[in-house]
C-alpha cells in the first residue's frame, strides 16, 4: 500500500544530514512557541486594560504562524517538493489521522477553526458544559480555562461543533455583570429603580460610560430586580457584584424596603 | 489650535481665548515624539516590577536648577485675577456674539488649568475690567462642610443660596462626593439650571467631574466652553508674559544642548525685523511641551519650571557651534534641560486596582481628605496610608496644608492620566 501511495519514493530523498536539519528547525520553532506562550502572557499581565487582551490574543495567532512557517521550512528539507510527493505525503497522513486519531484529528481541526473563527480568546470569560472561566490557553487540541475557583478545565476544542459556548466579553474588556434583588411587593419601584442606578454609579468599579441599567419583574413573591454594569476588569467581577449586592442590600434596608424572607424557586 | 474667532481677541494671560469644548483639539506633536512617548509609556509599565527605585523626578543633568528668586522671577506662578477678568470678557463677548445664549454658562477644563482659581477671584463690580450683569454683584457660591444630602435637603439647601443675582460656582467637584448620599446637590443643582430656575451663573467644573456627571446624566446637554489648548505659540507667548509681566520685555531662553532659541518666539523676532535673529536657529521644546502637557498651561507650566537652568551645561558647544553669532553667544536670560532628559514622575510598581481608585478618585473630586477618599473609593484608611505615602514619594500626590487634601500633582499629572487611561478608567476628554 505505502508503495502505492508513492511514500517510499517520496521519502526516498530523505538524509541523514537533512533529517537533523529538520528536527533543528523544529526544536527552534518548539522553542520559539513555548517562548511566545510563557512571556507574552507574563508581559500582559502587567499591561492590563486593553493591550493585555490584544497581546492575548495574539498568543494562539503567533503560534498559528509558528507551525505553517514550520511546515513550510521543513517540508522542502525532508522531500522534493514536487506535486506526486505532496499527495503521497498528505494522503497518507490523512488515512493515518483518520484511522488512528480520528477524535485528535477533529480536536486539532477544531483548534485551527478556533483560530480563525475564534469563539474565544485568551482572557475571554467562557461558559462550556456548565463550567465558567477564564480562558487562560489555547493549544492545539484544547483550551484552558481557569475557574473562579482557580481550577483549571481543559476543554477539548472538538467542543465547537456540537456545544454552545458562552462568551461574556468576546474578545473585549466590556463583560456584563449582573446583581439581583429579590424584594417584597409594596414600595415605590422606581425609587428604587433609581436607587439601585446610583448604586451602581457610585461603585468605584463601574465603567460609568458603559450602559448602567435597571431591570425589574413583578413575579408571584414580589419584585425581581437585577441591576446591570460592566466592571473596569473583569476578573473584578465577582467582587463587583458582591460589592453592588451589599452596597444594594445595605441602602434597600435603610429605605424600609425588605427583602423576600421565604425561600424561593429561582428559574 | 488656532481658533480664528478669539486669536486676536485673546487676553496675553489666557492666550487661548475661550471656545467651545467641542472644538478643543489635541495640540500637535511630530510622529516621532508620539511613538517614542508611546514606546517609553510601555516600557515604564514593563519595567515597574523589575525597578523598585522611587525616584520621584530624575534630571539627567548636573546643572542647578533656578533658585526660587529665579524662578519667581523667570516662570512665576500666575495672576489669578487676571485670568478672572480675560474669562469674564470671553464670556461676555460670546454673549455678545451670540454663541453663548444660555444663562448658566459651564467651564469645563482639565485639572490646573486656573479656570479653578480664577472664578475663585471673579471680579467684581467696579474693578478694572470686570463684567456686570444688570449692576448686580457676582457671588461665589462656596459647597457646604458636610456634603450627604438626601433629595429633600439638598433642595433645601440650594434654596438657601441667592441664585437670582449673577452667581458663580468655581469648581463643582466640590459639592459631591461618590457615595449614594452624595450625589443629591449637583442632581438638584442640574435639574433647577435646566428648568430654568436660576439667574445668570457661571459654572465651573473640572473635565474629570464633568465626564462622570455626562455620564450620570444622559440627556444633559449644557454646551460648556472651555480655555483653548495651549500650543507652542500660545505658550511661548504666555511664558513670556509671565516672566517680563507686561509681556513687553523679552525673555530669552536656549537648549542646554545645542544653543537653539525657546524664547522669545520666532514669530516674535521676526516682527522686530531683528537682521541676527533671521539666522538663529529656534527649538521644538515649545511644540514637544505642549504636547506633553495636552495643552494644559498648569501642567506645562510646571515642566517649564522644572526644565529651566541658570547656566548651560557645556558652553565650549555653543562656542563651537556653526551658526554661531555674535547675538547667539550672548547671555539668556535662563537655559532650557530638553526634554528628553528630563523625565517627569513614574508611577511605581503597586496593585494597580488600589492607586487606581485612589487617583481617580482624587482627579474627579479636585481633591480629597482621607476620610473622604476612604468613602469614595471604598479602600481602607490603613492601605490608603501606604498607597498615598507611595504616590507621594513618586511626587504624584501632594498633601496640601491650606485645604487639607490630597490632590495630584501637576507635574505627574500627565503620567496619573497615561496609566488610568490604560488600566481602563474613565479619563476626561483633555
Amino acid at each position: 500500500m505505502i508503495d502505492d501511495l508513492g511514500i517510499k519514493d517520496a521519502f526516498a530523498s530523505i538524509t541523514g544530514q537533512a533529517l537533523l536539519q529538520a528536527v533543528l528547525v523544529i526544536v527552534i520553532a518548539s522553542l520559539i512557541m513555548v517562548a511566545v506562550q510563557k512571556v507574552l502572557p507574563r508581559v500582559a499581565e502587567k499591561l492590563g486594560g486593553k493591550p493585555r487582551l490584544y497581546l492575548l490574543a495574539s498568543v494562539p495567532l503567533l503560534r498559528l504562524l509558528i507551525i505553517l512557517a514550520t511546515i513550510v521550512i521543513v517540508v522542502p528539507i525532508l522531500v522534493k517538493p514536487s506535486f506526486e510527493n505532496m499527495v503521497a505525503i498528505f494522503g497518507a497522513l490523512a488515512l493515518a489521522l483518520g484511522f488512528a486519531f480520528k477524535d485528535y484529528a477533529n480536536s486539532l481541526i477544531a483548534g485551527i477553526v478556533t483560530l480563525y473563527e475564534m469563539p474565544y480568546r485568551p482572557g475571554d470569560w467562557i461558559e462550556v458544559d456548565g463550567q465558567y472561566g477564564e480562558v487562560r490557553a489555547i493549544g492545539t487540541r484544547a483550551a484552558e480555562i481557569v475557574t473562579p475557583d482557580d481550577t483549571v478545565v481543559i476543554i477539548p476544542h472538538n467542543k465547537l461543533w456540537n456545544s454552545l459556548i458562552a462568551n461574556g466579553n468576546d474578545g473585549t474588556d466590556n463583560l456584563m455583570c449582573v446583581a439581583d434583588f429579590h424584594l417584597e411587593a409594596n414600595h415605590d419601584v422606581s425609587r428604587v429603580r433609581e436607587l439601585l442606578r446610583d448604586v451602581a454609579f457610585t461603585s468605584p468599579r463601574t465603567k460609568t460610560w458603559r450602559p448602567v441599567l435597571v431591570i425589574v419583574f413583578n413575579k408571584p413573591w414580589g419584585m425581581h430586580y437585577r441591576l446591570k454594569a460592566y466592571p473596569f476588569d473583569p476578573k473584578d467581577q465577582f467582587q463587583f457584584i458582591s460589592e453592588l449586592t451589599a452596597r444594594g442590600s445595605a441602602e434597600l434596608a435603610r429605605q424600609g424596603v425588605k427583602f423576600v424572607s421565604v425561600p424561593v424557586a429561582v428559574d | 489650535m488656532k481658533d480664528k474667532n478669539n486669536e486676536n481677541k485673546a487676553d496675553p494671560c489666557l492666550p487661548g481665548g475661550l471656545v467651545p469644548a467641542e472644538q478643543w483639539t489635541l495640540p500637535q506633536t511630530s510622529v516621532r515624539r508620539s511613538l517614542k512617548d508611546a514606546i517609553g509609556h510601555a516600557l515604564k509599565q514593563l519595567q515597574a516590577e523589575v525597578s523598585q527605585a522611587e525616584e520621584p523626578f530624575e534630571s539627567m543633568d548636573e546643572l542647578p536648577e533656578l533658585s526660587s528668586a529665579q524662578r519667581k522671577r523667570l516662570a512665576p506662578e500666575p495672576d489669578y485675577s487676571d485670568q478672572a477678568t480675560a474669562i469674564a470678557c470671553g464670556l461676555e463677548r460670546a454673549r455678545t456674539e451670540g454663541s453663548l445664549s444660555r444663562e448658566v454658562a459651564f467651564l469645563v477644563a482639565p485639572p490646573f488649568s486656573g479656570v479653578q482659581q480664577a472664578l475663585a477671584r471673579f471680579p467684581e463690580p467696579g474693578q478694572s475690567g470686570s463684567i456686570e450683569s444688570g449692576g448686580e454683584e457676582w457671588a461665589i457660591i462656596s459647597p457646604p462642610d458636610a456634603l450627604s444630602f438626601d433629595d429633600h435637603e439638598a433642595n433645601e439647601w440650594w434654596d438657601r443660596q441667592d441664585l437670582s443675582r449673577p452667581w458663580v460656582i468655581p469648581e463643582l467637584a466640590d459639592f459631591w462626593l461618590r457615595r449614594l448620599s452624595g450625589l443629591a446637590l449637583v442632581k438638584e443643582l442640574f435639574r433647577r439650571i435646566a428648568n430654568g430656575d436660576t439667574g445668570v451663573g457661571i459654572v465651573g467644573c473640572s473635565s474629570w467631574c464633568w465626564r462622570y456627571w455626562g455620564h450620570y446624566l444622559e440627556n444633559a446637554q449644557m454646551s460648556p466652553w472651555t480655555p483653548g489648548p495651549m500650543d507652542a505659540e500660545r505658550l511661548g507667548a504666555w511664558f513670556t508674559y509671565l516672566a517680563s509681566g507686561s509681556g513687553k520685555s523679552t525673555v530669552i531662553a536656549r537648549m542646554t544642548g545645542d544653543g537653539y532659541y525657546v524664547l522669545p518666539l520666532a514669530e516674535t523676532d521676526e516682527n522686530e525685523k531683528d537682521k541676527d535673529s533671521k539666522k538663529r536657529k529656534y527649538s521644538n521644546f515649545l511644540r514637544d511641551l505642549a504636547a506633553t502637557s495636552r495643552g494644559n498651561p498648569g501642567v506645562a507650566l510646571a515642566i517649564w519650571q522644572r526644565s529651566l537652568r541658570a547656566r548651560p551645561d557645556d558652553d565650549t558647544k555653543l562656542e563651537d557651534a556653526d551658526e554661531k553669532t555674535e547675538k547667539q553667544s550672548q547671555t539668556a536670560d535662563c537655559w532650557v534641560v530638553p526634554l528628553e532628559r528630563l523625565s517627569l514622575p513614574t508611577m511605581p510598581q503597586s496593585k494597580e486596582s488600589v492607586t487606581g481608585f485612589v487617583l481617580h478618585g482624587l482627579l474627579l473630586h479636585n481633591g480629597l481628605d482621607m476620610a473622604s477618599l476612604e468613602v469614595v473609593t471604598g479602600v481602607s484608611t490603613y492601605e490608603l496610608s501606604l498607597v498615598l505615602s507611595r504616590l507621594k514619594r513618586a511626587e504624584l500626590v501632594v498633601w496640601e496644608q491650606s485645604d487639607e487634601r490630597w490632590r495630584v500633582t501637576p507635574i505627574g499629572y500627565p503620567t496619573v492620566r497615561r496609566h488610568l487611561q490604560s488600566w481602563g478608567f474613565p479619563v476626561d476628554q483633555f
